[in-house]
């Protein structure tokens, strides 16, 4: 089997970076996150934790993103560039939970209707070389989530030897080309894949998504959503959470739209010019967050948004825990 | 009603980025009551894209900002927008002149299902600003009068001066065949010999016969909830009732994620649902 020996790893991402941008898995400063590689990168390369603080998200769906420029002057205005951040890119060191993460932005900016032009400028090119999981850690619940950590749905797969040497599976023929440019670095060896520790934090979401279709008024909602300050954490580190805003931004005649992420935490986000909001109160917000994720995108797009990360459970100033949340729905006796 | 075509490509949306708006001059704009105006705009090729009665279309005013609203009418060299003043791109839409650039894009949403009601007796009811969304499926039925009954026209309003769309209320649509229209405002007035009292209560007292009939509602929230139970009370059936929703939206194209009611997007799975459908939604509406 091809392996990538550790003491290559800089090499191969170089020699990638060459060719595409490539983002790695880093710590810049506090924050941890996949980011941008080159000869003389920003920060470090991370590749001894579980999960960076920040998900692999912005690399299709940045924090915030030019969307087109205008010019606007008296009673003329016209829109005079749309922005595309298309070309090459490659993800190096995806976890499992994270890749299928992906996948569900997938579904949502590129079916049901429309296909989002911008989502899809950095999507069409990306290459992923995912990091199989044979390690999980105390947060971690991708299995319960329905996420084969061990075979990602990636162009590359790698798994963990040890001492930070990985075994290099091409799983695509663009797995392949990436393989053959690496072709000075990779060496074949006999190797023996890990043993698959046990994933330790499990829950049972069977049923649950039609449960819910049958709560949404339920009074266990005020009790779950108590200690929640809308903060929105949980929504920035989560891979799958996808809202987003649109803003403008000015100088002078000219501006630009743009968009960035935003947070079904925050009453802003439903907030209705004329005074109107449908989701006013914390619970109603609380209660959004938890239902999108485990009923309503498993009824619109069959399949589960909640990924077990475990990011959010780490992240929360409040200990508020998705685990938790299901148990208690779970707990919840409906009258037939 | 709601299995529209999803797998439409961007051409026929106007645009090849359905993010991104197309420009319009407004070459008219017409006071419809002291807080509502309607915009008519066109681009040097005529309309910037084709709209069904009850779609949404995006309006923006760079730099300001931009919002949804209901087409009032697609004629077939210009789109109107009724905009009533009540938020900060509103204001601003409210200062402009005729010869202002704007961007729209669009069309979103489902529109009212105008073919499902070929044949049916129609019943409109409406209040304050929700005409405005009816009024693109009055008008439709009016211009293809053949495919419709009886036409019934019931819309309220808090005062006389907040009656929007008069001209027609009261001149024109009076006028076609087979056609009543009820106006009532919410308390008496000088000079008003008309009806007075809620639409709701109008409503119950007109007692429109179901039989064979559709009823369209567009009105404040607390209109629309009065005016289901009345029907539900004169024996309409949940298929026979449609109304449209009102959120928040910036994308249009259900991706951004704010305009959900349960699994269902406004922008694009609605705005227009009948009774059926909403019980099925959470009553988050």
């Amino acid at each position: 089997m091809k392996v990538l020996p550790s003491d290559k790893i800089r090499e191969a991402l170089n020699i990638l970076a060459g060719e595409a941008k490539v983002y790695a898995p880093m710590v810049q400063g506090d924050a941890s996150g996949y980011f941008q590689w080159s000869d003389n990168p920003v920060g470090e390369l991370l590749l001894d934790t579980l999960n960076t603080y920040m998900s692999p998200k912005n690399i299709v769906m940045p924090q915030t993103e030019d969307m087109y420029k205008f010019v606007a002057q008296g009673k003329d205005a016209q829109v005079t560039e749309v922005v595309y951040a298309g070309g090459p890119r490659i993800i190096f060191g995806i976890r499992s939970c994270d890749l299928q993460a992906l996948h569900d932005l997938d579904l949502v900016f590129l079916t049901k209707g429309y296909e989002d032009e911008f989502y899809k400028a950095r999507r069409q090119d990306l290459a992923v070389i995912a990091r199989a999981c044979y390690q999980p850690g105390p947060a971690c619940f991708c299995e319960s989530m329905g996420v084969d950590r061990l075979n990602p749905q990636a162009d590359v797969v790698m798994h963990d030897l040890g001492q930070q040497d990985f075994a290099w599976e091409p799983k695509t023929p663009k797995g392949e080309e990436i393989t053959a440019k690496l072709q000075g670095i990779l060496v074949e060896k006999d190797v023996t894949l890990p043993q698959a520790a046990e994933m330790k934090t499990k829950v049972d979401i069977t049923g649950l998504s039609e449960k819910l279709a049958g709560m949404f008024e339920d009074p266990a909602w005020d009790e779950l959503a108590s200690r929640c300050m809308n903060c929105g954490v949980c929504t920035y580190v989560c891979p799958s959470c996808y809202c987003f805003d649109i803003q403008v931004t000015t100088r002078g005649d000219a501006g630009g739209r743009f968009r960035c992420w935003d947070s079904c935490m925050y009453k802003e986000y439903t907030q209705m010019a004329g005074g109107h909001n449908p989701r006013e109160f914390k619970k109603e917000r609380f209660r959004q967050r938890f239902l999108h994720k485990l009923q309503y995108f498993n009824e619109r797009y069959n399949a589960n948004l909640c990924i077990g990360c475990g990011r959010c459970v780490i992240m929360c100033p409040n200990s508020v825990n998705i685990l938790e949340v299901i148990t208690k729905l779970k707990e919840v006796r409906l009258d037939a | 009603m709601h299995d529209h075509n999803h797998e439409c490509t961007c051409e026929d949306h106007g645009h090849s980025n359905p993010l991104v708006p197309t420009m319009v001059k407004v070459v008219k704009i017409t006071d419809e009551t002291p807080d509502v105006k309607t915009f008519y705009v066109t681009t040097e090729d005529g309309i910037p894209f084709k709209v069904m009665p009850g779609q949404l279309a995006m309006v923006s005013q760079l730099p300001v900002g931009e919002g949804m609203f209901s087409v009032s009418w697609q004629a077939e060299d210009h789109l109107q927008f009724a905009i009533k003043r009540v938020g900060l791109l509103t204001e601003a839409l409210h200062e402009i002149e005729v010869g202002q650039t704007l961007g729209v894009r669009g069309p979103y949403g489902n529109g009212f299902p105008v073919d499902e009601c070929k044949g049916k007796d129609m019943l409109f009811i409406g209040g304050g600003i929700g005409l405005a969304p009816l009024r693109s499926f009055i008008k439709y039925c009016f211009k293809h009068r053949e495919d419709y009954g009886k036409i019934t026209i019931l819309y309220g309003s808090r005062t006389s001066a907040d009656l929007c769309f008069k001209d027609e209320l009261f001149d024109k649509w009076p006028k076609e065949k087979d056609t009543q229209v009820y106006v009532t405002i919410d308390n008496p007035e000088e000079g008003w010999d008309g009806h007075v009292g809620f639409v709701p209560a109008y409503l119950e007292e007109l007692k429109p016969n179901p039989e064979g009939t559709i009823a369209v509602i567009c009105g404040p929230p607390i209109m629309i909830k009065f005016c289901l139970q009345s029907l539900e009370k004169m024996g309409f059936n949940d298929e026979q009732v449609i109304t449209t929703l009102e959120m928040r939206m910036k994308c249009g194209i259900g991706k951004c994620g704010r305009c959900n009611i349960g699994h269902e997007y406004i922008c694009l799975d609605g705005p227009v649902f009948n009774l059926a459908q909403l019980k099925q939604l959470p009553p988050e509406w």
